[in-house]
């Protein structure tokens, strides 16, 4: 059973579809990026997950069951969806004290939280003073507090500095292998990249794609360069087998719709020379605006 | 009772609270020190009058009631709050207990300001002081009022959800149009929170046909209402943009 599962979940708010039967499974033991261009419906679907908003058609479930049904909440979900969502006049700690209290947790796990994501020192004054960075600590934080086995993060990286960002990598890469499940959003690949295990991709409310970073770093027009003492009869022996051809500058060329090994076997059989049989990674981030568009990048 | 300690932690961490108190407390001080101390006798009126006060606590406390629902609306912090508790309900019943709690508090305060600033002036310029049991009914109904108008707020929050839009719907829901009725034949208007209040504090003013006890049961009906429409509307509603 996935932690986390939607399925043909739909959102309309009047005439508008944030969200348009969307469905996906998160599993536990992954950090799973969740992306897609702003407006994509992200917020949305994670605010389905926790039980803050009801769907359209669909459902959203955790472990299995709709959120409300959740038994002890806070020891099963954590999460941090906007870094604004506070008192500006009540200072850290008592914020978290005041969850902390509601869901039963002992005192010294906000002391414990607070030094985690580095806000001790800060925790006494009030969160007006805050920086967005620290905002999204204190979420982050909170979204710690019980300990849970998932956590569902909203855009947990904007506003962190680069320091910020990799102390954010650590903590989500050490969450996940402890065997909890990380949903993270973002609308910018390069900040999931070097995190994530797998990526569900929505664009105006539907699936684009789910895939582990591995094929999808691997997958989809990947072409494989090649250079032969005769490149001519190379190339022509490649395109009697189907393959797709172009030159790479005067001297390689740059094969598609076939792998490496099938190439190398072809070669072997022509009595070819190969001087390189190099498969080329496109690179994820062409990869990326080739599904989402080029709305991708928009701050 | 986990959920009641935190809306009771969440109402005494920010400073609106004791600053709201506070000034609704010393203008009773005032009311008592300057008002009942000095100004001519025969103006003061009854003791029921001296011993209710002036009504500022019954405005704050109304305003507090609000503010106990919709500060976490406008702030976002609802989000988190119905995270710990998804089926909302028992957030509405922790914050029904702090609102409730609240108003008994400042209630107790203001008693202990009354009978030791305000009687001791009145009876010292020779005013009449009723028996102790009648003093004691005049209080207990201020005492209840307090709580039960805070949670009349809470009620009034919770259906609007929008701070100033529930702010000022309670103001001019208790003050402006509840009086209104009173204004009719008969005695449609004594089932109105504000004749209700009126029988409530026993005041002598009230020519009203409900008791102090039908007063309070009345107004409790209306607070109840109010607080179960809210509760809801807030269990059925959205959360977010």
């Amino acid at each position: 059973m996935p932690e986390l599962e939607v399925r043909g979940l739909t959102k309309r708010y009047g005439g508008t579809v944030a969200v348009d039967d969307l469905s996906f499974a998160v599993e536990a033991g992954k950090v799973t990026g969740f992306l897609g261009p702003n407006g994509a419906g992200k917020t949305t679907t994670m605010r389905a997950l926790l039980g803050l908003l009801r769907p359209s058609s669909g459902e959203a479930l955790v472990e299995g069951r709709p959120p409300a049904e959740m038994a002890d909440p806070l020891r099963t979900i954590g999460a941090a969806l906007e870094a604004t969502a506070f008192h500006p006049g009540r200072n850290g700690r008592n914020h978290l004290r005041t969850l902390a209290v509601a869901a039963g947790i002992p005192g010294p796990r906000v002391e414990e939280v607070l030094e985690m994501v580095e806000l001790t020192g800060a925790a006494d004054r009030r969160v007006k003073g805050y920086s967005l960075g620290m905002r999204q600590r204190l979420a982050l934080a909170a979204a710690l507090l019980g300990e849970p086995r998932i956590l569902i993060l909203d855009e947990p990286a904007n506003g962190l500095d680069p320091q910020g960002m990799r102390w954010l990598r650590d903590l989500l890469r050490a969450q996940a292998g402890e065997g909890r499940t990380v949903l993270v959003s973002s609308h910018l690949l390069s900040e999931v990249s070097q995190t994530a295990d797998e990526l569900v991709m929505i664009r105006g409310g539907r699936l684009v794609a789910q895939t582990s970073l591995a094929e999808f770093t691997a997958g989809g027009g990947a072409q494989v360069r090649v250079r032969a003492a005769d490149l001519a009869g190379m190339a022509a022996a490649l395109e009697e087998s189907g393959a797709g051809v172009t030159r790479d500058g005067g001297e390689a060329l740059l094969v598609g719709g076939l792998g490496a090994d099938q190439i190398g076997e072809l070669a072997l059989r022509r009595g070819i020379a190969l001087h390189e049989l190099a498969p080329q990674r496109q690179s994820l981030e062409e990869r990326f605006i080739e599904l989402m568009g080029d709305e991708e990048g928009a701050p | 009772m986990n959920l009641l300690r935190s809306e009771w932690l969440k109402l005494w961490t920010t400073r609106t609270t004791w600053v709201m108190l506070g000034i609704a407390l010393l203008g009773e001080g005032l009311f008592a020190g300057l008002y009942v101390g000095l100004a001519p006798l025969g103006e003061i009126g009854e003791i029921d009058q001296v011993a209710t006060g002036t009504g500022l606590l019954l405005v704050m406390l109304l305003v507090l009631g609000v503010l106990i629902a919709t500060t976490e609306f406008r702030h976002g912090t609802a989000s988190s709050t119905f995270l710990v508790s998804p089926r909302r309900y028992p957030v509405l019943l922790g914050k029904l207990a702090a609102a409730l709690l609240v108003g008994l508090l400042a209630g107790a305060v203001y008693v202990a300001v009354n009978a030791g600033l305000a009687l001791p002036l009145f009876s010292g310029r020779g005013g009449e002081l009723p028996a102790t049991g009648d003093l004691i009914d005049v209080y207990l109904g201020v005492v209840v009022s307090y709580a039960l108008i805070c949670a009349f707020g809470l009620g009034v929050g919770a259906i609007v959800r929008n701070q100033v839009g529930a702010i000022i719907a309670a103001i001019a829901f208790f003050f402006v149009l509840s009086p209104l009725p009173e204004l009719l034949p008969g005695s449609v208007g004594d089932y109105f929170p504000a004749q209700a209040i009126g029988s409530l504090h026993g005041s002598s003013e009230g020519d009203g046909s409900l008791n102090q006890i039908g007063g309070g049961l009345v107004f409790g009906a209306w607070a109840a209402g109010l607080c179960a429409l809210g509760t809801l509307l807030i269990c059925r509603r959205d959360l977010g943009e």
